[in-house]
């Protein structure tokens, strides 16, 4: 019984979030995660101790009794509920009476070599930050036995030092907000679309602002909640307020103190703007989707995924977008040939692109509008300019500094591949590792986190082949190498390109495009990469995702069947390779790099 | 061109034998399998020559069109009018998102049926420049098969053509078939239905199968009254079964009326409407009455009795694993074989055809794991096995892994409905042995899944892959806790 958790959770957490007491069963959700971990038969020597959250330390051997002669050989009760009914009254009573104010309990283990002298810690696990990775990990954490607690800044929509909420960037300030603004600004397409199938409109459908920002509101109040609920169910403190770590083994949250046997740093990243002259009136993304009006013409700085986003967002929405690009194209680090094929298709959609122009300075105007002045000129009459310029680890005034974790020069953490910092108490998952910033990625580290801490079972993150998609409008998918990093890496491949109308665009009468792309390893006929700009290409590659994971081949693909008539049986009926790259100059004797046109279909 | 006579792989034929046929392959019907196995048979090198009927958006027959059922009459038209349809439920989810929309809208059916007419005119074209490309020789005109080696084509004109070829492909299709009850004439079938003069406000459509839903679901679309009637308890025979009850929800959901356990006994014309009567002595009026109960192979006027090709009692043409009948130079391939009738099934059997006739390679098309879709509103899709096929076939115990959520956008159009995914797995060897989907997207979803149960994927690997986030999708991927396992030989049992 090492990772015991905290009985009587629901109240714990009801009373720190200021709820009225609740009912008993909190404890007896508490009781079957002892239960169940006793059936798990820790092998390791535990001694109890308890520790208030609120007052001095406390040691209770009564407790300790009690709890060490829990039935352990009775069978698992199935539900919670039935367990209920085998509680003996004096557990019940014990919770009522005895645990009334001091209900905090964490034990510590003790490694069976006795390397570390015995402490008692509150937890085993005590993390900074309660978006994806930070959930997840506590979560798992918790459910694998572990007694632990999760502090978080209060909810607002915008973050800052102070502000934050539980679910994080993801469900608040990232994923989850704006897919919603996309749903809501892909209708403005979709009104034109459906022109085209004979739908028509006495007026142009308008769009109310307040109308989507409340109801997007309202369902991020319910996702916030939501989040507070699966902690608390899975028995996980959750501790309002800013999270410090003060040594190796004490994190400090608003003045008190709480010991951990680990600490998990998952405090994610926040939007970056750069210091210009007026930078004080661009916003950033958080603000971004959560403005009071309709922006009327908007100006995005950036070419990243998350300026392709909101571009496709306000243009849908029916603003007048400008995006102001470093470089050529958008989309640094995709494939080359889908960062073409997306500022096409944006543009086509009315977005206006400002390439290889960098903002130099934000004036404000008499009539409160903004002009964005750049290396080439000036562009006037912004009501809004929006900085996607890349976002930085939340790293500062965590004391990371003072206990000796070390962070890279963008001040990320730097982890091992178990995600363990340079103290080896303290652990850290997600962006503010700045490794792959994607929700999924931040899930897969904070499980591998909890069975690496608490199931004996040390397991790395696998970052091959993690697939992602843009919500652009057009949206883009992709899994695996570029074709530019597949010719780096194995030399010769071949490329199946597709680019074609889909049969919804041949009635609409939109320029609407769907450009597709397979890159195979010459050699051993692996499908290196997938990549896919057009409608649904989000959900269509998360199955061939599986596939490229899974190290599937061209011939893979081709046995496969298609679904027709749909855009993803593209995927499975690309017979002629667009060209071929040869690095040898014996290959097919021809020399050098080469590219082949495809003869006919 | 050169051509290399690549006939059975046998290249050491003489020039005497080849000279003897006008083709080494003559197809009769220029549908999907029929062109598929035309082109690529050219592409090997074969001298081919095709006959169609004469295009029209209806079939009899005497009218048909390149294209075949697909392009001019199935798949294709169909999917157009589903997008059509589906923006009535779009526009209802705008308004939520804060779109102010009238609430009278005008929809212009004339437009959608001229737009599709026109697009399947472009699809015919571009079918026939694919067979010009490729070499093939098109007929228009009614083909028969005279003999083992002998086709006649009756041109528009009524003159006769007579070609001798070393190969016969039939790849005739299928056609909707009537119920024979009175009154039936006054039905229509899907290839009317696809091409109606004005769109019905009251529809009555009559079968349990795809073809059924997908209309009820493009008719309630658009804004018609549909009462969807079948014999079974749920529609969708022969798909998971908790899967047709999350359709047949769906469709309710969505305002079609389900009339499970239900035969039309009676069709009479009325002033106002045909009257339809029920086996339950139900009586209801309609603008139009859809026959969605099946479709039979087209073999009727091939003249197949006189070569001998024998046929199966449903009227579909008898064939072994190489798509080949019971007369050595006579093969068959797509709807008329009535083996799995998908338009990539008859792609990749012609495919194999060719590959076997003229490619030099015994290929034989493989039936295991081929996805489908059902455009109903919202799509069904899947691949591999039920979880009533897995039970059955399974040594061992199976785990099924279900998850029903409500999907994001729903969270703010308030329209409820639950997307639900299913994956059915071996238990011994981790092996996914089916996917299901009914949800936005799910065709689209499905298609990459079906590569991993094409090659054996498991449920591990599903699990190692990321997620896409947030998408409908990613669910496939982070299926965690089993729902329920069906122990070898026993009978579902949930452990929740």
């Amino acid at each position: 019984m090492r990772q015991l958790p905290p009985p009587q959770i629901n109240s714990t957490n009801t009373c720190l979030m200021g709820g009225p007491h609740p009912p008993a069963q909190g404890s007896q959700t508490s009781i079957s995660y002892i239960y169940t971990k006793a059936r798990d038969g820790d092998r390791k020597r535990t001694n109890m101790a308890t520790t208030s959250f609120t007052a001095p330390k406390l040691s209770s051997p009564t407790l300790q009794t009690l709890y060490r002669n829990l039935p352990v050989s009775v069978p698992l009760p199935k539900t919670r509920s039935s367990f209920s009914r085998h509680l003996s009254p004096s557990i019940s009573r014990f919770h009522h009476h005895h645990l009334h104010r001091h209900r905090l309990f964490s034990v510590r283990a003790e490694s069976e070599n006795g390397a570390e002298p015995p402490r008692h810690y509150d937890f085993d696990l005590f993390t900074i930050g309660a978006g994806s990775g930070g959930v997840r990990a506590s979560r798992f954490a918790a459910k694998f036995g572990a007694s632990v607690a999760v502090c978080e800044l209060p909810f607002s929509t915008i973050s800052s030092e102070t502000t934050g909420g539980v679910g994080g960037t993801c469900v608040l300030r990232g994923c989850v907000p704006k897919k919603l603004m996309v749903y809501a600004s892909k209708y403005s397409h979709e009104f034109d679309e459906s022109n085209g199938f004979g739908w028509k409109y006495d007026a142009e459908p308008k769009h109310d602002w307040s109308t989507l920002m409340a109801n997007k509101n309202a369902e991020l109040q319910r996702l916030t909640g939501i989040y507070k609920n699966i902690l608390n169910n899975a028995g996980v403190i959750l501790i309002e307020g800013r999270g410090k770590i003060v040594d190796p083994h004490t994190v400090d949250v608003d003045g008190k103190l709480y010991t951990a046997r680990h600490i998990l740093i998952s405090v994610g990243g926040r939007p970056f703007i750069p210091e210009i002259t007026g930078s004080e009136y661009a916003i950033d993304s958080d603000a971004a989707l959560d403005l009071p009006s309709k922006p009327e013409k908007v100006a995005i700085v950036g070419g990243g995924y998350i300026a392709l986003e909101f571009a496709g967002i306000f243009n849908g929405l029916t603003s007048e977008v400008h995006i102001f690009i470093r470089q050529k194209k958008v989309l640094r680090g995709f494939d080359e040939e889908i960062r073409d094929f997306v500022g096409e298709q944006m543009s086509l959609r009315g977005i206006e692109f400002h390439t290889e122009e960098s903002p130099q300075a934000i004036v404000k105007s008499a009539d409160g509008s903004l002009s964005l002045k750049t290396n080439k000129g000036t562009v006037e009459g912004f009501s809004h300019i929006m900085f996607a310029t890349g976002r930085r680890p939340n790293t500062k005034n965590l004391g990371l500094e003072s206990v000796g974790v070390k962070m890279n020069k963008n001040g990320a953490i730097e982890v091992d591949e178990y995600s363990r910092t340079t103290v080896p108490s303290i652990w850290a998952v997600g962006d503010v590792t700045d490794r792959i910033n994607l929700t999924p990625v931040a899930l897969m580290e904070g499980g591998a986190l909890a069975k690496t801490l608490f199931q004996n079972e040390p397991t790395k993150p696998d970052y091959r082949a993690v697939p992602s998609a843009v919500f652009s409008q057009p949206p883009i998918g992709q899994v695996g190498l570029t074709e530019e990093q597949a010719i780096k890496e194995y030399g010769d491949i071949d490329v199946y390109t597709a680019n074609f109308r889909p049969l919804k665009a041949t009635l609409s009468g939109l320029p609407d495009r769907v450009f597709m792309k397979l890159v195979v390893c010459a050699e051993t006929n692996k499908v290196l990469g997938l990549h896919m700009c057009g409608e649904d290409s989000a959900e269509i590659v998360q199955g061939f995702a599986v596939a490229v994971k899974a190290g599937l081949t061209k011939a893979d693909f081709d046995a496969t069947v298609g679904v027709h008539p749909t855009s993803a049986e593209e995927f499975v009926t690309m017979r002629t390779p667009t060209r071929k790259i040869r690095q040898k100059p014996d290959s097919e004797g021809k020399t050098g790099l080469e590219a082949k046109a495809a003869a006919g279909v | 061109m050169a051509r290399k006579m690549l006939v059975d792989g046998e290249l050491s034929q003489t020039n005497a034998d080849e000279a003897h046929y006008d083709f080494d392959l003559f197809v009769i019907g220029a549908g999907s399998g029929g062109v598929r196995a035309a082109r690529f048979s050219a592409n090997y090198g074969a001298k081919v020559g095709i006959c169609e009927l004469p295009f029209h958006p209806i079939s009899s027959e005497v009218i048909g069109g390149v294209g075949g059922t697909c392009v001019i009459r199935g798949c294709v038209p169909k999917k157009i009018l589903v997008y059509g349809a589906a923006f009535g439920g779009e526009i209802e989810d705008a308004r939520n998102y804060g779109w102010e929309v009238n609430e009278n809208l005008d929809f212009n059916w004339k437009k959608l049926l001229h737009k599709k007419t026109d697009e399947i005119i472009r699809l015919n074209g571009i079918y026939k420049r694919l067979l010009s490309n490729a070499g093939v020789k098109l007929f228009e005109g009614e083909g028969k098969i005279v003999g083992p080696n002998e086709v006649e084509v009756t041109q528009l004109d009524g003159t006769k053509l007579s070609y001798s070829a070393k190969h016969i492909l039939i790849a005739t299709g299928s056609r909707a078939h009537r119920l024979p009850i009175p009154g039936q004439e006054l039905a229509i079938t899907s290839d009317e239905a696809l091409s109606l003069e004005d769109l019905p406000k009251r529809a009555v459509v009559l079968g349990g199968g795809y073809i059924a839903v997908e209309f009820a679901s493009i008719w309630r679309g658009l804004g018609a009254t549909v009462d969807l009637f079948f014999r079974k308890e749920l529609p969708l025979r022969g798909f998971d079964d908790e899967m047709r009850a999350v359709v047949a929800r769906n469709l309710e959901g969505r305002g079609i009326n389900l009339h499970p356990r239900t035969n039309l006994t009676e069709l009479i014309k009325t002033d106002n409407g045909i009257k339809v009567v029920t086996d339950h002595g139900e009586e209801l009026i309609a603008d139009v009455v859809l026959f969605a109960t099946g479709r039979v192979p087209n073999s009727k006027r091939l003249n197949l009795e006189a070569v001998g090709v024998e046929l199966d009692k449903t009227g579909a043409v008898k064939v072994d694993e190489y798509s080949r009948t019971n007369i050595p130079s006579i093969w068959a391939v797509g709807d008329v074989t009535n083996r799995m009738n998908l338009t990539p099934v008859a792609l990749m059997e012609g495919t194999c055809f060719a590959k076997t006739v003229f490619g030099g390679e015994s290929s034989k098309p493989d039936y295991s794991n081929i996805p489908c879709a059902v455009f109903s509103i919202p799509p069904l899709s899947v691949v591999g096995l039920s979880e009533e096929q897995a039970i059955e076939q399974a040594n061992g115990d199976v785990l099924v892994f279900t998850s029903t959520f409500n999907p994001m956008k729903n969270t703010i159009s308030g329209r409820q409905e639950k997307t639900v995914m299913k994956l059915v797995i071996d238990a011994e060897t981790d092996k996914v042995l089916g996917a299901s989907m009914c949800g936005p997207d799910a065709p689209e979803i499905m298609q990459g899944i079906a590569v991993g149960l094409k090659c054996g994927a498991t449920k591990a690997q599903f699990d190692s892959t990321v997620g896409i986030h947030p998408s409908a999708a990613e669910e496939f991927v982070t299926m965690r806790s089993v729902s329920r396992r069906i122990t070898a030989g026993g009978k579902p049992k949930t452990n929740l």
